[in-house]
């Protein structure tokens, strides 16, 4: 298997002083996905981001695994109707009605 | 450089016990935080402001200092000799949040004259994470017909990117780690890039969807025919059918603009027909529509 875009798990619990069961319940909530290869659990790189602000969440404004869930479904939401303010503003602008 | 009231900023008051800060602070964090606000400049200045007043207030030291000059802080080079004696911090400061939308070391003119810095011996090792950088990006719409690969100059490094055909005026896409760097090892920011979309074109945009007004003569809207009309890549031929009203539309499946991130997919092009009265009439066209006009009603009795 490609690990080049692969990074390991224990690698990030130990960046960022977290247990491994705090990946494993990301996991759980269907927030991030993890690999198995080799009995080691390896987190895509395209979801490092997103698993580095669901650490600053938990760890910094002490949400718990359901709020961080919670945040995510409304940030989601949010950009959605911030994109379709955009499209409407746009189509307003193109058929010049203010 | 002002006078930073920090007790204002938190919302506490003078008397406040450093469990009240903390409870003051970690309310406003969860509004202000970055990573809850993005893209949002004034919830980040606003949590630029709460973390420097955390690091102050939750600091036994610095809320020391910060009382006894307060306004007077000019003066707080003295109380600062006096002082240095006393080596290194006694205390550790409270929690203090490094957002990752928050390069950390950002703290107000006010602050550093006062405080020398935000990092005392124990902040030195923390890793920050590199500021995030904003880039508007201008073009127009027939750049973003086709897929683009540009070669941008951000912080004096060139960055070559590829953007997909379709992008939208106003859209927002994030580069991975293209904003500063981090700091201590800390990872590097992200550059988010705005597109400011001008439409060079006769064409009006819906999305992946196009509109476009077309003239057609009082003759081929009666009779129908054939006209050539301009897609975004080329002219096709259409057909008119006979009696063809004003404002009538069609739609030509596919001809739209490309529908973003979707290769090979595009919107719908949709032909409204403006129908173009003759002007500078001859006699001889006046009778004929004078006699068109007495057979139409002559029909219709």
């Amino acid at each position: 298997m490609e690990k080049a875009s692969l990074i390991r798990v224990e690698h990030i619990c130990e960046c960022h002083h977290i247990e491994i069961s705090f990946i494993n319940s990301l996991v759980d909530f269907g927030l991030i996905e993890v690999i198995i290869s080799e009995n080691d659990q390896y987190i895509p790189e395209y979801q490092l981001n997103d698993v580095e602000k669901m650490i600053r969440l938990h760890h910094e404004l002490n949400i718990n695994i359901e709020g961080i869930d919670t945040i995510y479904n409304l940030l989601k939401r949010i950009t959605y109707l911030e994109e379709e303010l955009n499209s409407a503003k746009n189509k307003l602008k193109e058929f010049d009605i203010e | 450089m002002e006078f930073i009231d920090y007790y204002k900023i938190l919302d506490i008051t003078k008397s406040a016990s450093q469990n009240d800060i903390k409870k003051a602070y970690r309310k406003l964090a969860r509004k202000y935080h970055p990573d809850l606000n993005p893209n949002n400049k004034e919830a980040e200045k606003k949590f630029k402001e709460i973390n420097e007043a955390n690091e102050v207030l939750s600091d036994p030291e610095k809320r020391k200092k910060y009382d006894k000059y307060g306004k007077d802080w000019k003066h707080a080079e003295a109380f600062e000799q006096a002082n240095q004696q006393q080596g290194q911090r006694q205390s550790q400061t409270g929690q203090r949040y490094q957002s990752g939308e928050y390069a950390g070391e950002d703290f107000s003119d006010f602050f550093e004259s006062m405080f020398g810095g935000a990092s005392g011996a124990g902040y030195r090792q923390a890793k920050f994470r590199g500021q995030d950088l904003q880039a508007e990006l201008h073009l127009k719409l027939s750049d973003v017909y086709k897929t683009q690969k540009q070669t941008l100059t951000i912080n004096g490094k060139n960055i070559r990117l590829t953007f997909p055909a379709g992008i939208e005026n106003g859209q927002v896409i994030k580069i991975n780690g293209h904003g500063t760097a981090g700091v201590n090892g800390g990872p590097n920011g992200d550059l988010y890039i705005t597109f400011s979309i001008k439409n060079d074109t006769k064409f009006k945009r819906d999305g992946s969807n196009l509109h476009l007004t077309v003239d057609l003569d009082v003759y081929t809207a009666l009779l129908g025919g054939e006209i050539l009309v301009d897609t975004f890549d080329g002219k096709v031929k259409l057909k008119v059918a006979p009696e063809t009203q004003p404002g009538t539309k069609v739609k030509l499946k596919g001809k739209g603009f490309p529908v973003y991130k979707k290769e090979n997919s595009f919107g719908d092009l949709y032909i409204t027909y403006q129908i173009k009265l003759p002007t500078n009439l001859s006699q001889e066209e006046k009778d004929l529509v004078v006699k068109l006009k007495k057979i139409r009603e002559n029909g219709k009795s």
